[in-house]
């Protein structure tokens, strides 16, 4: 239910070093080049790569990692199945004999496309999320002259979610352990006293926080101690490497955007 | 329900973003313009948003079986107002998107014109027009949460249709919502009641919150401060 090992695997994985800019660059790219694809046969292999540099090079645990990765699956695993059955108008390749339901041509190939797509999405979006620590990424955020107020918000909300979470879960297992969700209105009733008792709390919180900010001369802005990571830092052969990454998946793209199975 | 990374095509992705940003930055200038008169609004601003993420990690209570998640929305909106809440929401996406996998980067701008935008503006019409024909504060925020909640399926359901519209776009809107329509409506009744008792009790317990953000009157106030 609660999950936050995702974010101590960003602060503890091999690949923490390596500018961060660099990596949110690589992860973006990619993740665009899956997006522009109209074969499934790209986005599989950026899946595989992905999946690859996540275990083997930042060194994630292959078992965190599949686990991670069975949400998706299997939510594109179900699209996949319903796309074929219901989004196609082309020849049958598979009847089914019973309600007329057919795998469809057009279908089927619509539904590996976006199988694939969510897939390299997703190991992207992984790389990102296991690879470089929150607070690392806010810094990246001013970069791309994204307001300064929507950071400091961001980043006082990430410190307060942990804080929340770990409330909430204390408020669940108290009212739990007292049967308070044993049946469907009580469920209700204490789900209605956590949620509203959370708020308060948080309430508190924020006033309390204010207070402590200003003591501490709290003008109005927060200041972060790392400043943004020049792109020079990642190292000539890196950024060739990247350039020419994404050169032979773009032309992947070209060389399959003809290609489907049926 | 957010729409997966990699669910959407290119050109989709983008019109939704060129769509909400917009929004979104209204949403911002206003916040600067609240904080800049207040400060202290910052960090509760910054606490309300987390408070959002972590209702919308609850497992919602369902009857048919299936666990959802409530969508936060209709509360935050009712408590701040559309602008402010489309801000906080698009935060809490990129959090949910990053910390629990849920939703994704590319697909980030159509999720935040469904859960950021049309669930907390819906939301925020419904409750103001049952303030204004004097209907119960308590209605108010079960439409309002209920509301906001289907109608941020309803627009996620024409997103996807309109991403893939096979055979037609209305075969395929018919198709999504015959799904969601099984699971949602359920699910919007659930969020609606439990926001309602979420509400009940911040008004029962801390009713000055609730005034300084001008959600209920004073009159209401000495009327529940007389029941205590």
């Amino acid at each position: 239910m609660f999950n936050n090992t995702l974010d101590s695997y960003a602060h503890y994985n091999n690949l923490k070093n390596i500018n961060t800019f660099f990596k949110v660059i690589f992860a973006i790219t990619t993740m665009l080049v899956s997006l522009i694809s109209s074969s499934p046969v790209v986005p599989l292999l950026i899946a595989l790569v992905m999946s690859f540099l996540i275990v083997s090079q930042a060194k994630i645990p292959w078992k965190f990692y599949l686990k991670f990765l069975a949400l998706p699956f299997f939510f594109g695993l179900i699209t996949f199945i319903f796309m074929a059955f219901f989004f196609g108008v082309g020849a049958h390749i598979l009847d089914l004999g019973i309600f007329n339901l057919a795998v469809t041509e057009d279908g089927f190939n619509l539904g590996l496309l976006t199988f694939s797509r969510i897939l390299a999405g997703f190991t992207c979006m992984a790389f990102l999320a296991l690879t470089i620590p929150m607070t690392e990424l806010f810094s990246e955020l001013e970069r791309l002259k994204i307001p300064q107020i929507v950071v400091e918000l961001a980043m006082l909300m990430y410190r307060y979610i942990f804080i929340f979470l770990d409330e909430a879960i204390n408020m669940y297992h108290a009212q739990e352990t007292r049967l308070g969700y044993s049946s469907l209105p009580k469920s209700f009733k204490s789900m209605g006293m956590l949620g509203s008792n959370l708020f308060i709390r948080t309430w508190i919180r924020g006033e309390q926080a204010h207070i402590a900010m200003e003591s501490r001369c709290y003008t109005g802005s927060l200041k972060t101690s790392k400043s943004p990571e020049s792109l020079k830092n990642a190292g000539k052969r890196n950024l060739i490497l990247l350039v020419l990454f994404e050169l032979v998946l773009l032309f992947g793209v070209y060389l399959t955007s003809n290609f489907s199975f049926f | 329900m957010h729409i997966m990374e990699g669910f959407l095509p290119w050109e989709w992705c983008l019109l939704w973003y060129v769509i909400s940003l917009p929004v979104v930055a209204y949403g911002v200038l206003q916040i600067k313009k609240i904080t800049e008169k207040n400060p202290e609004s910052k960090p509760l601003l910054a606490v309300s948003g987390a408070f959002v993420f972590v209702l919308s990690s609850l497992k919602l209570p369902s009857v048919t079986g299936s666990c959802s998640h409530p969508t936060g929305t209709g509360l935050g909106s009712v408590l701040f107002g559309p602008a402010v809440a489309s801000v906080l929401g698009a935060i809490v996406l990129v959090f949910q998107a990053l910390l629990l996998a849920h939703g994704g980067l590319s697909t980030l701008g159509a999720n935040i014109f469904s859960m950021g935008i049309i669930g907390p503006l819906v939301a925020w019409l419904v409750y103001k027009g049952v303030q204004r024909v004097n209907g119960s504060t308590l209605l108010g925020v079960f439409l309002a949460a209920a509301l906001a909640n289907l109608m941020t399926y309803v627009t996620t359901a024409i997103q996807l249709s309109l991403a893939f519209p096979v055979p037609s776009f209305g075969v395929a809107f018919n198709n999504f919502m015959l799904i969601f329509a099984v699971t949602q409506i359920p699910l919007a009744i659930a969020e609606g009641l439990l926001t309602v008792v979420i509400f009940d009790y911040i008004m029962k317990l801390r009713p000055d919150i609730l005034e300084n953000l001008k959600v209920i009157g004073t009159k209401m106030k000495e009327k529940v401060g007389a029941v205590m």
